[in-house]
């Protein structure tokens, strides 16, 4: 069954075409990879998709329902959650309040009247957010400020935080951006660990080819915000198109 | 507002481990243990307070305080309060306040009046502080709604045009209900539970501490309003506030609807507002104009930084030394050697402002924090960084 649909999803920034005609589908339970040079508009198809960006045309339909009239809070409470490109995270909180920003808006939804009742009570939310903090590996450093981790650990509380929110559908734009070899290494280790934990759906936004061609089910190839190739690691490196648009020195 | 150094040297004195790592975090008070300590050490503040204040042997002639003072002190140590739920923990600054402050005072005095020539009763204090913040948590859900459509600075000039408008039509259009440049005179405030008249005293030793009913109530007013705002701390609307505080697009991204919550901020903060400037009504008998100016809007906001945004206690205590500074450095006439007669500078209570906005640039360059932050370095100094404001201690 298709989680997510893109139809016909053009966006353009004055007369630039970043996004062009993308028509994407993804499957429940499958892991898809999007690849492309630099400027290719893979981040801008990933925050057309929640909701960051207006498309100038076309439809995003999850699980059925169209999307593209929505706010960002309200496609994150369907399902749909985004770890970013940089580490955004809550830098003053604790590791463990971190997590608990995300279960709140899942285990709570996204507004409540609440503001009487003790968070000693949100036993659901601490429980949710107690799990995530376990599966990134970061719980004996849940009261540790977020802002005093190292860079690779923020990146990864960057993940629990889209990992606590519950997702059904996990966008990761290049989560391995500006991490060291060894940082990398196990972020893909958690990415792995979590497809199979969760069985979760993601979209990953990935440079690095290794790690692409060894987690995804298909990939799908964006040249100045045109899908040029789709299919299997396989096909893909099979494919003249992309050998020559986009992987040309590439050893594979 | 000792309740810091209890607890500090409570824990001290208690083999403590795990504590180190704590060190260094920027301490918000939210630990989930301590309500009824801070609400406890609250309450007894306002007990003594007066006494020390005004009436204590030596200290008391030290700091020349009054009864009058100490209670303007808590009134606008509730309205910091508030505002600081909006600055300090949510990170948005109005520059408007003045309208809830003012708006609040106005509705109280009017509706004291229309109770007693219209509807045949003196309205007692409790009913006046209902309906006065009532009428700012109205006034806030309407500005809130329209000054929080834009972000950063644009917010901030919105709520100050909006408190402005309120003035103007305060000070003429409306001057038929408000009494315009003269102020509201028609107050007419009943007995407290219709039994006890607020100017009386206290009887025997609560007499002694706290003086008047008007100070007993205006205190317990007080304490209700500490612990309901560290129980919105330390509810589900702590958490989402900072987190908006640090980072507002992760907040939306997370699947909450910041618009939302970013308007209760604003309404509670109005809804203390209203009972600060409702009180304020029945501490004065009276509404000055001025209640509504941009000036007092500006008075809060440096009270709080003052104090330190972003903690319990900081921005009452910001209020405390700003009315201190006001009402008697302003009044000293002399500068003198203390305990001596020699002059050291003529006329210097005439320099209050100046002192207080140096004041104010020392604390905003070496204590970003506030002057509660600059306390609780020192004592995180002296019992060794044990930071007792701390999250997550029991759960
Ligand atoms: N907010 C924006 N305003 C104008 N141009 C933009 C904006 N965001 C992205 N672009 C342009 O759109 C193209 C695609 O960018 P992006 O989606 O970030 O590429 P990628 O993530 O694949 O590197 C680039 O040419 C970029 O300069
Ligand atoms: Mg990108």
């Amino acid at each position: 069954m298709a989680l997510l649909e893109t139809d016909g999803l053009v966006k353009e920034f004055g007369g630039l075409v970043a996004t062009d005609d993308v028509n994407l589908t993804v499957n429940e339970d499958e892991r898809v990879s999007i690849i492309g040079p630099n400027g290719a508009g893979k981040s801008t198809l990933i925050n057309l998709i929640t909701r960051r960006l207006d498309p100038t045309e076309g439809d995003i339909r999850f699980k059925g329902e169209s999307i593209v009239k929505m706010e960002p809070h309200e496609v994150v409470q369907r399902g749909v959650s985004k770890s970013f490109q940089t580490a955004s995270i809550f830098p003053d909180l604790t590791v463990r309040e971190n997590a608990e920003i995300a279960a709140l808006a899942a285990e709570r939804g996204s507004f409540g009247f609440d503001f009487l009742t003790h968070r000693r009570k949100l036993h659901g939310v601490h429980e949710v957010a107690a799990d995530t903090l376990d599966a990134v590996g970061l719980l004996d450093r849940a009261e540790t400020p977020a802002e005093d981790l190292p860079y690779g650990d923020k990146r990864r509380l960057e993940i629990g935080i889209a990992l606590a929110s519950e997702p059904d559908l996990l966008l990761m734009d290049e989560p391995t951006a500006g991490m060291s070899p060894e940082e990398t290494r196990s972020t893909v280790d958690l990415i792995e660990e979590v497809k199979e934990r969760m069985g979760l759906t993601f979209v990953l936004v990935e440079h690095d080819m290794e790690i692409v061609f060894s987690i995804s089910d298909r990939i799908v190839v964006l040249n100045r915000g045109r899908v040029i190739a789709e299919g299997t690691p396989d096909e893909i490196r099979g494919d003249e198109q992309v050998q020559e648009a986009y992987l040309g020195g590439v050893e594979l | 507002m000792s309740d810091e150094t209890q607890d500090a040297t409570a824990q001290g004195a208690a083999p403590s481990e795990g504590v180190a790592e704590k060190e260094g975090f920027a301490g918000y008070e939210l630990d989930t243990a301590r309500e009824p300590v801070v609400v406890g050490a609250t309450a007894l503040f306002v007990l003594v307070f007066p006494y020390v204040f005004a009436r204590m042997p030596v200290v008391s002639g030290i700091l020349q305080g009054y009864q009058g003072l100490a209670t303007l002190m808590l009134i606008w140590g509730i309205f910091a309060l508030g505002f600081d739920l909006l600055l300090g923990y949510t990170g948005l600054l109005s520059f408007g306040h003045a309208a809830f402050w003012g708006g609040s005072a106005y509705a109280a005095g009017v509706f004291s009046q229309f109770a007693a020539e219209s509807l045949g009763f003196e309205a007692g204090p409790v009913i006046i502080v209902v309906v006065g913040t009532l009428f700012a948590v109205l006034l806030a859900w309407g500005l809130g709604f329209l000054s929080l459509r834009r972000g950063g600075i644009y917010f901030s000039i919105l709520t100050l045009a909006f408190a402005q408008m309120m003035f103007y039509l305060s000070s003429a259009p409306l001057s038929g209900i408000t009494g315009g440049e003269n102020g509201f005179t028609a107050v007419t405030v009943g007995h407290l539970f219709g039994v006890f008249e607020l100017e009386s005293e206290l009887p025997s030793v609560l007499g002694t501490l706290m003086g008047t009913w008007l100070y007993a109530f205006v205190g317990l007013m007080t304490v209700v309003s500490v612990a309901v705002a560290y129980r919105i701390l330390n509810s589900p609307y702590g958490m989402v506030f900072r987190a908006i505080r640090e980072n507002e697009q992760r907040t939306e991204f997370v699947g909450l609807n910041v618009w939302r919550y970013k308007l209760m901020s604003f309404v509670i903060s109005g809804a203390f507002a209203g009972v600060a400037g409702s009180l304020f009504t029945i501490h004065g008998n009276y509404v000055p104009l001025q209640s509504l100016y941009w000036t007092e809007s500006g008075e809060i906001v440096i009270m709080a930084v003052l104090g330190g945004a972003g903690s319990l206690f900081g921005p009452m205590l910001g209020a405390g030394i700003y009315l201190y500074f006001e009402n008697i450095v302003s009044g000293v006439r002399d500068l003198t050697v203390p305990f001596t007669d020699i002059v050291l500078l003529q006329g210097f209570g005439e320099y209050w402002h100046l002192l207080l906005g140096v004041l104010f640039v020392l604390v905003v360059w070496f204590f970003p924090r506030g002057i509660w932050g600059l306390f609780q370095d020192l004592r995180n100094r002296v019992t060794g960084g044990d930071s007792a404001a701390e999250t997550g201690g029991e759960r």
